[in-house]
């Protein structure tokens, strides 16, 4: 078999850095090649000079053995024959299935589009893909993960030969991956190369044949998977032995003591409904369910974020009583680090030290006035506490990595004086070295006195973490699981599936 | 010295820019250089400068205040009632001032309380507000405002500035200050660069909106006091279209319209900018109707060059590589 993409000596500038620094490497046809690297490693980069996202770069892209220079990503797909499903795949909620995957292409009739015909075409490529959703269904009916599979569809409607998945399970529920993965073999048997980046790394061993490496900008190696291991991996990732399981290395701090008490929380659209339970000083509490289980939704009402319909919070053993909101959470002395953090976590706009600083000015004032010098200062003290790189405060967040993105959303909720902390997801899209220090820097946390909620949605992560650990399925709480030494995931994914 | 041009790299643009129009007039008419252009530049540039100012603190939060020229011409109407039937202009003024922070007001309870979109929201008080102006005064203007109201702001100190350009100037000051200074202004920027972050960070968004809004019926009271000090009467139509010029200065000053960027130094110079080109023209003698065009290109060049800014960065920095 021939080549499928070949990278020689590419290097890539943006304003002041060396992204890309003389990467070389092959991918083989029909195979699945995995993309492996810490966030900032260049993946992104790279595949965005393969898809001609960027168009400005040094050095030769070869497909199949011919040099190709795309202008755009459109170009890439139509000349190329190559597509990439983006992370969160870009649908028109509001238009049909078979005008997405069409977009742009529609089959025609004179001066109008052919429904039929696009229907027709649409459908059958569902039907290969063994879809359970129409070309004439409505986009936004659709889950995460069948929208993952339009993204494939529309790969197949103009004939890629060669798709990227850019962390295609970030958003999907395990049945789901499954049937991504049937979908990904299926593809791979009829002589599509696939190209997948993950930062889990165990769907590596699952579905890859080979892995090329990247740390910094540069190429590490390219390794067969099936004469390697998840440690050998990791040390080329990382450049050193990093341990990525979530475990406590310390003894548990849990307390008698009740922080936070939550009773008969319940929304009007059944999103979540009678969720009671405690929360221990000093205390890791874990909270697992399958995706869309009301998880998020209770921990943004205990922030403020969303309106409290019905139920009581009781903090220190006072009830709130009146309004709820954040600023109030955060006067009383509950934050939260969203699942989200593109989308949530900070002000893109901003920089870091103002990021950390916005939930705790009060601290930064000389007089009447905030103080540039006060923000710096304390934003450069956490910037060496939490060990956060680049080490520049002044560097607008939204050009640091997720791992130390979510540091410094951290760094914000430890200026202030709150008590507890909620982590929604704390370590998607974050790489395996950022992994291992936020989750000691949690244990740290704890030692000092606070109580943390974390909201996983990795078995164990949600296992490795917890002092206790709460299963939820569709709104409710299915158990409390009290012992840490007693968790069985067999058991806890019963529960999380709503069966007892 | 560098880290004042990076924070302050497209007011310092901007301003040359202001500054190489003033050469390129200069050259064309020498007349242009004359102390008494500079002075009437300033005073053409009050009115727009004031509002511009007030609206780039709802277009910080990603809103938009559509309802000043509006509010403006309420001012005046109230104002000038209170003037006419022999109040203490400085009561009169307060009065003028608590008429826009409270349209400002109401402005942040639709958009706030309510959850409208600003630009729907302010359409419909931009009717609303326009209309109570022709009930109140049935279409007539109400004139006769007297000297001791006019002069508070039509005096002339050595030199012969206008006490209402200092006003001017004052209010850029204190908006500068709420904006780099305080807690309110890192509310402002983190509320328009990214409002759920900033719920989430514990920040009183909503506090913080009404604040965008009565800031923006304050800033167009103080203009609508100008106004009514130097034509010496007010009318229901005053105002119309003033938001648009209002929005252009903004933008022209590097105010993001998606929210979360944009400075008072900017939008001064924005408004100067806007002011040199108007007053330029006419030095020149350019046809009236032809500065619309000139305007409406300076609008779209100002747009692109920000658009253009990444592009520029990256050519520059492969350059020093290579």
């Amino acid at each position: 078999m021939g080549k499928a993409v070949e990278f020689v000596g590419i290097n890539k500038y943006f304003p002041g850095v060396h992204v890309l620094k003389d990467i070389s490497f092959s991918v083989e046809e029909g195979e699945v090649h995995a993309l492996l690297g810490e966030n900032g490693a260049g993946k992104s980069t790279i595949l965005n000079i393969l898809h001609g996202v960027y168009s400005e770069y040094e050095g030769d892209v070869f497909l199949h053995g011919k040099k190709v220079a795309f202008k755009n990503p459109n170009d890439a797909i139509l000349n190329g024959n190559i597509s990439k499903v983006h992370q969160e795949t870009m649908v028109v909620e509001e238009l049909t299935v078979g005008q997405n995957v069409t977009l742009g292409y529609q089959p025609k009739k004179g001066l109008f589009i052919d429904f039929n015909k696009m229907h027709k075409e649409v459908d059958a490529i569902l039907t290969e893909l063994d879809c359970r959703f129409r070309s004439r269904d409505i986009v936004k009916t659709l889950t995460a993960g069948e929208k993952q599979m339009l993204a494939i569809a529309k790969a197949i409607y103009h004939h890629s030969n060669i798709i990227s998945l850019d962390e295609p399970t970030a958003s999907l529920t395990s049945k789901e991956t499954e049937a991504l993965f049937a979908v990904i073999r299926k593809l791979k048997a009829d002589g599509i190369t696939i190209l997948y980046v993950s930062h889990h790394l165990e769907e590596i061993f699952q579905i890859c044949d080979r892995a090329s490496i990247m740390r910094d900008g540069e190429y590490i190696e390219t390794l067969e998977i099936k004469d390697t291991t998840e440690d050998e991996l990791i040390h080329a990732m990382v450049g050193r032995s990093v341990s990525a399981v979530a475990s406590r290395l310390k003894p548990s701090r849990a307390a008698d003591e009740v922080v936070l008490k939550v009773e008969h929380l319940s929304d009007n659209d059944g999103k979540y409904k009678d969720v009671s339970f405690e929360l221990h000083k000093g205390e890791i509490l874990g909270f697992y369910g399958l995706v869309g289980a009301g998880r998020t939704e209770v921990m943004r009402v205990l922030a403020g974020a969303d309106r409290k319909i019905s139920g009581n919070i009781i903090f220190k053993g006072q009830e709130i009583k009146g309004n709820w909101n954040s600023t109030k959470a955060l006067k009383y002395g509950i934050g939260m680090l969203p699942e989200d953090r593109k989308t949530q976590g900070f002000n893109k706009l901003d920089t870091n030290y103002n990021n950390i600083a916005i939930s705790s000015l009060e601290k930064y004032m000389s007089g009447v006035f905030t103080s540039e010098a006060k923000k710096l200062k304390n934003a450069e003290r956490f910037f060496e506490e939490l060990d956060i790189h680049p080490n520049k405060p002044e560097y607008l967040t939204v050009n640091m990595s997720g791992g130390n993105q979510q540091k410094v959303i951290l760094a914000r909720w430890m200026s202030t004086n709150i008590d507890v902390i909620i982590f929604d997801e704390p370590t998607k899209g974050v790489d395996v070295a950022a992994k291992a220090e936020i989750y000691r820097l949690m244990e740290e946390l704890v030692e000092e006195g606070k109580s943390l909620i974390v909201v996983s949605s990795e078995l164990p992560e949600a296992m490795g973490l917890s002092d206790r650990l709460i299963v939820m399925s569709e709104g409710r709480i299915t158990k409390e699981l009290t012992d840490r030494e007693a968790f069985h995931s067999d058991e806890i994914l019963n529960y999380a599936i709503g069966g007892n | 010295m560098k880290a004042i041009y990076t924070k302050y790299k497209r007011e310092i643009l901007v301003f040359l820019a202001t500054i190489i129009l003033g050469v390129v007039f200069t050259v064309l008419n020498p007349n242009f250089l004359m102390w008494r252009t500079m002075l009437t530049i300033f005073q053409q540039m009050v009115l727009n400068g004031l509002l511009a100012v007030g609206i780039m603190f709802t277009i910080l939060t990603g809103g938009i205040d559509l309802s000043i020229g509006c509010t403006f011409a309420i001012v005046g109407i109230a104002v000038a009632n209170c003037c006419v039937r022999g109040m203490n202009p400085f009561l009169a003024i307060i009065i003028g001032l608590a008429v826009g922070v409270v349209l400002g007001a109401f402005n942040g309870f639709l958009v706030t309380n309510l959850k409208l979109q600003p630009f729907i929201a302010t359409l419909g008080t931009m009717s609303l507000y326009r209309g109570i102006a022709y009930v109140v005064t049935g279409g007539a203007p109400v004139t006769n405002v007297p000297d001791s109201f006019r002069n508070i702001f039509n005096g002339q100190m050595p030199g012969g500035i206008r006490y209402y350009v200092i006003v001017m100037v004052v209010v850029f000051i204190i908006a500068h200050v709420i904006l780099s200074k305080t807690r309110t202004g890192d509310y402002l920027y983190a509320v328009g660069g990214n409002e759920e972050a900033a719920k989430l960070s514990g920040v009183n968004v909503r506090k913080t909106k009404y604040i965008a809004y009565i800031a923006s019926g304050a800033c167009t009271a103080v203009a609508g006091l100008v106004m009514l000090a130097s034509l010496g009467s007010a009318e229901a139509t005053a105002g119309i279209g003033y938001e648009t010029n209002a929005i252009a200065a903004a933008a022209i000053g590097g105010t993001s319209m998606a929210g979360g960027r944009g400075t008072a130094l900017g939008t001064f110079f924005g408004a100067l900018l806007l002011a040199v080109l108007k007053v330029g023209m006419v030095v020149i003698n350019v046809d009236s109707f032809w500065q619309y065009v000139v305007t409406g290109l300076i609008i779209v060049a100002a747009s692109y060059f920000e658009f253009m800014k990444g592009d520029l960065a990256a050519f520059a920095a492969r350059h020093k590589k290579a």
